[in-house]
């Protein structure tokens, strides 16, 4: 029996290593995705800066002395040092050389102080940013002018369960290892398809091997190559970009291994019905395109619209990718309900995709022709 | 006593009956070859004997085990060789047979294997870049590594060269010589003379006829075709034809040209009054044939069906 299980197992290790599509897919495929979403969003500083520029028609007292007032504040690059013309600035805002433009008050417009923006932009975050800062100074020079010290002020801080400040890195090379697990389980069950397909499976029916022992010895050669994964991932993100990593090593290894599971399973669920190997592949990829961009893969579920919340909390990988990050990030789960919780939702999808593909592959009778 | 037993088995596939009754059995060191056109009801009937289809009615039963009840017992000693050969594609010959081998109790020993398949130099090419017949060998390979009594070729040598083909032909003729048992299919008449100690033909379901190739040859009518043709041209084949007709033993004659077809039942003794009368006429014969009896012809008669391979 063991014999037998060591020569399956080193039987799927050579057919998986073998095959120039598992390490695209697995090895190449998350480490370039990485690398690419590490230098887009995680390259750059996380400071606000706005491209401004000032209108001032009427070179009054108090509008100088605005403008001197505003030139200060760090998170505004003038794109020239003087006012300009009302003209001028409209030119560069429809030309994208500023962000928008500030327009000082003047007897003609009552003491209005005016914002300027394309209007193609107004939703941005950065012209949301420019309104706010604008806001505050106006409430702050209001404020000096009937001479009140304000009462209340907000000083903000992030915090953060972890041992140290997470920053957009350390998610994203979570998220993309929570990811890089998920598509291999995903994927990982064409060998089903093909064996199905090509009458191996039929054949090794015909011999007195015990097709569990075949699934047992597979579904250890794909925990394999999720451990390399998971290294290799580690590796670049933490030597390449600078993450930092906070290893809670028993959470890790229950939510890695729960993961693998249960998105196997999902996998197997999926080999059942599918008839052809495009069949397969399609499916799998919508499944696994939906899951990565609904589950906070890449950004925070929090942004979500209302109605796609829930969707979003029923998704495995959501789950997956939290006890992931509470094993490898916030190193912290093992004792709180949270990460249990989220475990369980994962094991609920991987014990019935289990069940119904099992039913489903027993319901065909295996038509392994 | 026979290894295997078959009686009245019977198999339909919605209103298709592709298997209707059908029965034999096979001693131990025999070469069984079920034979008909395609769609004959060839692999269903090894399928069913292989336990991979249930059938509707009857009984099967191998070396005194049936598949209700001694499945895996039976699955030991039987090696199987199916009409699709599927194997694992990205690893070697050696790698296939060495695997399939730990599935069993008794293997026999993988290089052993490949010198019967003729692999032995070939055994560490991935099984993707064979060739047909290579496959093929391989395929058999598989079915023989377990050591098995008897074994299932369901049409081996289908698709291959005729030097590949008879590479085929010498494994089966040695795994005879070990003395076991295969039960064959093919739709190659020659493959199923050359091979077969006893041949079953197939058409539509039933068993048309069922024994060695000798004896359903004989049991045809004895006449057979002698060929002349004449140096000196249809006069002389017209003047000979004449002379022959005559004879009681000779059943029928025909003309084509300056060659003479004569259907007798004692072809010694028309061609020796033949050769009596061209000699003492002078006509000067340029080819004689005597045309042998074969499965094919054993075919036509009882299935009234020209063979098409």
């Amino acid at each position: 029996m063991f014999t037998q299980f060591m020569k399956l197992f080193s039987v799927n290790l050579k057919s998986m290593f073998r095959e120039k599509q598992v390490w695209f897919w697995n090895i190449f495929f998350p480490i370039i995705l990485m690398v690419i979403f590490m230098v887009i969003f995680a390259g750059g500083s996380n400071e606000f800066k706005a491209k401004v520029a000032l209108v001032d028609v009427e070179h009054s007292e108090m509008s100088t002395q605005m403008a001197d007032q505003l030139s200060s504040i760090p998170m505004f690059e003038w794109n020239s040092e003087e006012p300009v013309s009302i003209e001028q600035a409209n030119e560069w805002i429809l030309s994208d050389d500023i962000d928008a433009a500030i327009l000082l008050p003047n007897a003609s417009n009552g003491n209005e102080l005016k914002l300027i923006y394309n209007q193609e932009n107004e939703s941005s975050a950065t012209i949301q940013g420019i309104k706010g800062i604008i806001n505050e100074f106006i409430v702050q020079a209001n404020w000096a002018v009937i001479g009140v010290e304000p009462t209340f002020v907000v000083e903000s801080q992030a915090i953060s369960s972890a041992g140290h400040t997470i920053n957009y890195k350390d998610f994203l090379l979570t998220g993309m290892i929570a990811m890089a697990i998920a598509q291999g389980g995903l994927f990982g069950m064409i060998e089903m398809v093909e064996m199905r397909k090509t009458g191996l499976l039929r054949r090794l029916k015909m011999t007195p091997v015990r097709l569990g022992l075949n699934a047992a010895a597979a579904l250890l050669v794909r925990i394999l190559l999720a451990i390399v994964q998971i290294v290799l991932l580690s590796l670049i993100g933490v030597f390449g970009f600078g993450a930092t990593l906070n290893i809670d090593i028993p959470t890790l290894i229950v939510a890695f291994i729960i993961g693998v599971l249960a998105f196997n399973a999902l996998g197997y669920l999926i080999s059942s019905f599918s008839k052809t190997l495009e069949a397969y592949m399609g499916i799998s990829n919508i499944a696994s395109f939906l899951m990565i961009f609904l589950s906070g893969i890449f950004f925070p579920t929090s942004g979500f619209p209302d109605w796609l919340v829930p969707v979003s909390a029923i998704l495995p990988l959501t789950y997956f990718v939290d006890a992931l990050r509470d094993g490898m990030v916030y190193a912290s789960g093992f004792l709180t309900s949270k990460f249990w919780f989220g475990l369980m939702i994962v094991t609920i999808w991987g014990v019935v995709a289990y069940a119904l593909g099992t039913m489903l592959y027993r319901k065909s009778k295996i038509e392994t022709r | 006593m026979a290894l295997l037993e078959v009686t009245g088995l019977s198999k339909s596939f919605g209103a298709v009956q592709a298997v209707k009754n059908i029965s034999f059995s096979v001693k131990a060191g025999e070469v069984f070859t079920i034979i008909g056109p395609n769609g004959a009801g060839k692999t269903t009937t090894l399928e069913m004997i292989e336990g991979l289809l249930p059938p509707d009615n009857g009984a099967i039963d191998i070396d005194g085990l049936t598949w209700e009840k001694h499945r895996e017992q039976i699955k030991i000693k039987i090696g199987i060789q199916p009409q699709s050969s599927a194997m694992y594609e990205l690893l070697t010959i050696e790698e296939n047979l060495d695997l399939f081998a730990s599935f069993y109790p008794n293997p026999k020993e993988v290089a052993e294997v490949l010198e019967m398949i003729n692999l032995t130099e070939h055994r560490n090419k991935r099984v993707k870049s064979l060739s047909g017949g290579q496959r093929q060998r391989l395929a058999i390979g598989l079915a023989i590594i377990s050591n098995p009594q008897i074994i299932f070729l369901d049409e081996p040598t289908t698709g291959l060269d005729p030097q590949a083909r008879r590479n085929i032909w010498d494994i089966i003729l040695k795994w005879k010589e070990s003395g076991k048992t295969t039960i064959l299919t093919t739709h190659y008449m020659e493959e199923a003379e050359v091979l077969s100690d006893r041949v079953c033909i197939v058409d539509q379901g039933l068993i048309v006829a069922i024994d060695t190739t000798a004896n359903l040859i004989e049991q045809l009518s004895n006449e057979r075709e002698v060929r002349l043709s004449f140096v000196d041209g249809e006069a002389s084949a017209r003047t000979a034809k004449q002379y022959i007709s005559q004879e009681p033993t000779v059943v029928n004659t025909k003309l084509e040209g300056s060659t003479l077809h004569i259907w007798t039942i004692q072809p010694e003794e028309t061609l020796y009054k033949l050769f009596g009368f061209t000699q003492d006429n002078g006509l000067r014969v340029e080819q004689v044939a005597i045309r042998e009896k074969s499965l094919e012809d054993v075919f036509i008669h009882f299935t009234g069906k020209e063979w098409r391979d």
